[in-house]
């Protein structure tokens, strides 16, 4: 074993939202409920794509994506993202996050990729939370895009009649 | 039958759906190829493919008046069916059919353009004595009116699009320091869509149901109805889940709503299969709200209650035939529910998600049915609506019909796309719902999580994710992680990776 090794005996994942679920390793087939353990089976077929099998039912999932330790799953349509972490890493991220200044800026991205009906804000309108900012049509439909924060407008970059990609950058609001 | 050869001005779901009839009753159809989904399923199953995948135009050839005329003459189809969307309501195109001696499935010029014309259609119900909810008299021609008129009639008070439709320009006005930006949005939105700046105001009913009753009339002056449909699941104006009956209607009500929906009818000379659409609020007042003068979306619930066939209606209609059923022949059996399955991300705020469908697995249990337009390999390209899948279930009574769509919900695999489904999975769940005790503000008043996931769900993908992990961190012979990659990494750096995702 070289230095860059590391014994792990439990993993951590953990959502977006910071829940937190912990594995011992070797991970095991199972989940325990309780007092009782269920087996917990990862399968694939020509008919089902990949699924888990649980208590007797199928989930259908899929990897959207996967980068270093994160992983975004569709797991019966609806998307988890958890990093993986150990106890080392999880250890190391608290003491960066807790390093981290509060942001003082929000970036207001595309949602989804759509051509820009209409910008309502201009460089220096204050906004409140909930406001609309952006007119975004996708697919047929009209979308407001909401300024999640109260502050005041410092860049629109979103022009009347162009078209965007996802997490194009439309408006900087400084808080 | 004077039809002979359909050309079909559309695509997806009510392409499929319109072969199946016209197969049945031995015509002929016609579909168009576009460079957008050259491997769409309509196009397999209908008789004649017109190629137009070489004509790289701005506008989809499913609005271009002119070309659906001439790709008519040169595949030599003698009628059009429009489906919905696109030009079906375009009276102009219904005038060109005529013109150029093409049988168009849908009714007459004259009444497409009265009840498209929202100002007209309010006109014409007044006139017939049909109740509506208080309003300008006409468009709106300025903010400054709009104040005036919206203090007449008291906030909250809706600006619509005079040739307006599916939601689209339309806006709730609560204050009046609200009318200004909110009039100048909904005019742009009709001048964008409608391709006309005008709109009116109305008296904004709260918290009504969606109620629309089916019609059928034909040529000969008999106009019917065939029940209404519950169409108050909605979000932001778009139909999410249809019913058919509705729970808000007794025998005696319907009776009176449905002799309304015909008189409008009659009062237009209107023939074909058309909508009439109610706002009825908690007293059980309702109001004539619009004409839909067009095959629905959600007509497969009328159907599976009635067992008439609304597109064989609208294509023997177009043919000159006298209606098959008397008012009395209607029978309503059963109950129907359908859910739009949409490649929508509910997890984003109903976001559109277009991609491929990488697999589909739909059930065909006897109280299933099922109308696509898609199957494995499909793209779901952003040019057009979002709706990929109908799901439509049928039970002897409103709770067996739930219980139903629960299982049906739970058979549905659509994979490489995020859908509407986890939406519906927890709506059927839904106590208000379940009870019918919903109106048209359900979606934003009354739902706190747009999706359900069962208590064990994210544990069971937080397993899959560590699962994934151990492949491809561990070494199989020892229990540890290489680090090689995070180990000299500055702390900026890493935590710059900890914040991309």
């Amino acid at each position: 074993m070289t230095n860059n090794k590391l014994q792990v005996k439990k993993l951590y994942s953990l959502t977006s939202e910071k829940k937190k679920y912990s594995f011992s390793l070797p991970l095991k087939h199972s989940i325990r409920i309780g007092k009782r353990e269920y087996e917990v089976k990862l399968k694939s077929d020509e008919k089902f794509g990949t699924y888990i099998l649980w208590k007797n039912r199928k989930y259908p999932v899929e990897i959207v994506r996967s980068r270093q330790n994160k992983y975004e799953i569709l797991f019966n349509d609806i998307s988890y993202t958890f990093t993986v972490e150990t106890p080392f890493s999880l250890q190391r991220m608290k003491v960066l996050n807790s390093k981290m200044g509060k942001a003082e800026k929000e970036d207001i991205k595309a949602p989804m990729p759509g051509k820009i009906i209409d910008v309502l804000v201009r460089e220096g309108s204050s906004v409140l939370r909930g406001e609309p900012v952006v007119i975004l049509e996708a697919m047929k439909m009209q979308n407001e895009i909401l300024s999640p924060v109260n502050g005041v407008v410092t860049k629109v970059v979103a022009r009347v009649n162009t078209n965007v990609m996802k997490d194009d950058l439309l408006v900087e609001i400084k808080l | 039958m004077k039809i002979k050869r359909i050309l079909i001005a559309n695509r997806g779901e009510i392409a499929v759906r319109i072969i199946k009839t016209a197969r049945m009753m031995n015509i002929e159809t016609v579909v168009i190829k576009t460079d957008l989904e050259p491997n769409a399923m309509y196009l397999s199953l209908a008789d004649i493919i017109y190629d137009d995948t070489e004509e790289a135009t701005e506008i989809p050839v499913f609005l271009n008046i002119e070309k659906l005329i001439e790709i008519a003459h040169k595949t030599k189809a003698n009628a059009v069916h429009p489906g919905y969307g696109f030009l079906a309501e375009n009276a102009y195109f219904a005038q060109k059919c005529n013109e150029n001696k093409l049988i168009f499935i849908g009714p007459s010029p004259d009444a497409i353009y009265k009840m498209g014309n929202k100002t007209i259609a309010r006109k014409i119900a007044l006139a017939g004595g049909i109740p509506m909810a208080m309003g300008s008299e006409g468009n709106i021609s300025n903010e400054e009116e709009a104040v005036v008129i919206a203090e007449k009639i008291g906030y909250p008070v809706i600006i619509k699009a005079a040739s307006g439709g599916g939601g689209r320009g339309m806006r709730i006005v609560r204050k009046p320091e609200e009318m200004e930006k909110m009039f100048i949005i909904a005019s742009k939105e009709a001048e964008k869509a409608f391709n006309d700046p005008s709109v009116f105001i109305e008296k904004y009913i709260e918290n009504p149901k969606h109620i629309e009753f089916q019609i059928l009339g034909d040529t000969k002056g008999n106009v019917i109805h065939l029940g209404e449909r519950e169409c108050s699941i909605q979000r932001k104006h778009q139909k999410l889940l249809e019913e058919a009956p509705s729970i808000a209607l007794d025998e005696n009500l319907r009776n009176r709503m449905g002799e309304m929906a015909v008189q409008i009818a009659k009062a237009v000379n209107y023939h074909s299969a058309g909508t009439v659409e109610f706002l009825l609020d908690s007293e059980r007042n309702f109001y004539f709200m619009e004409m839909n003068t067009r095959i629905q979306v959600e007509h497969a619930v009328t159907e599976t209650i009635t067992g008439i066939d609304l597109i064989e209606q609208q294509i023997r209609i177009a043919n000159g035939e006298a209606l098959m059923f008397r008012q009395e022949d209607i029978k309503l059996n059963g109950w129907a529910i359908e859910c739009r399955i949409n490649a929508e991300d509910v997890q984003a705020g109903f976001a559109p998600a277009p991609g491929i469908i990488e697999s589909l697995n739909l059930p065909s249990d006897p109280y299933i049915r099922i109308d696509t337009g898609v199957k494995a390999g499909s793209s779901i390209v952003a040019n057009y609506d979002s709706m990929i899948v109908k799901l439509i279930v049928k039970g002897t009574d409103r709770k067996n019909a739930i219980k139903n769509c629960k299982m049906a919900l739970d058979k549905v695999w659509i994979k490489g796309t995020k859908t509407t489904l986890p939406f519906f999975r927890m709506l059927v769940r839904h106590q208000k719902f379940q009870d019918g005790d919903f109106t048209t503000a359900f979606i934003e008043k009354d739902i706190e999580k747009y999706f359900l996931n069962s208590e064990y769900e994210e544990m069971l993908a937080a397993w899959l994710a560590t699962k994934l992990f151990v492949e491809e961190n561990l070494n199989d012979d020892s229990i540890s992680i290489d680090f090689k990659n995070g180990k000299d990494m500055s702390p900026w750096l890493l935590n710059k990776r900890i914040n991309q995702f």
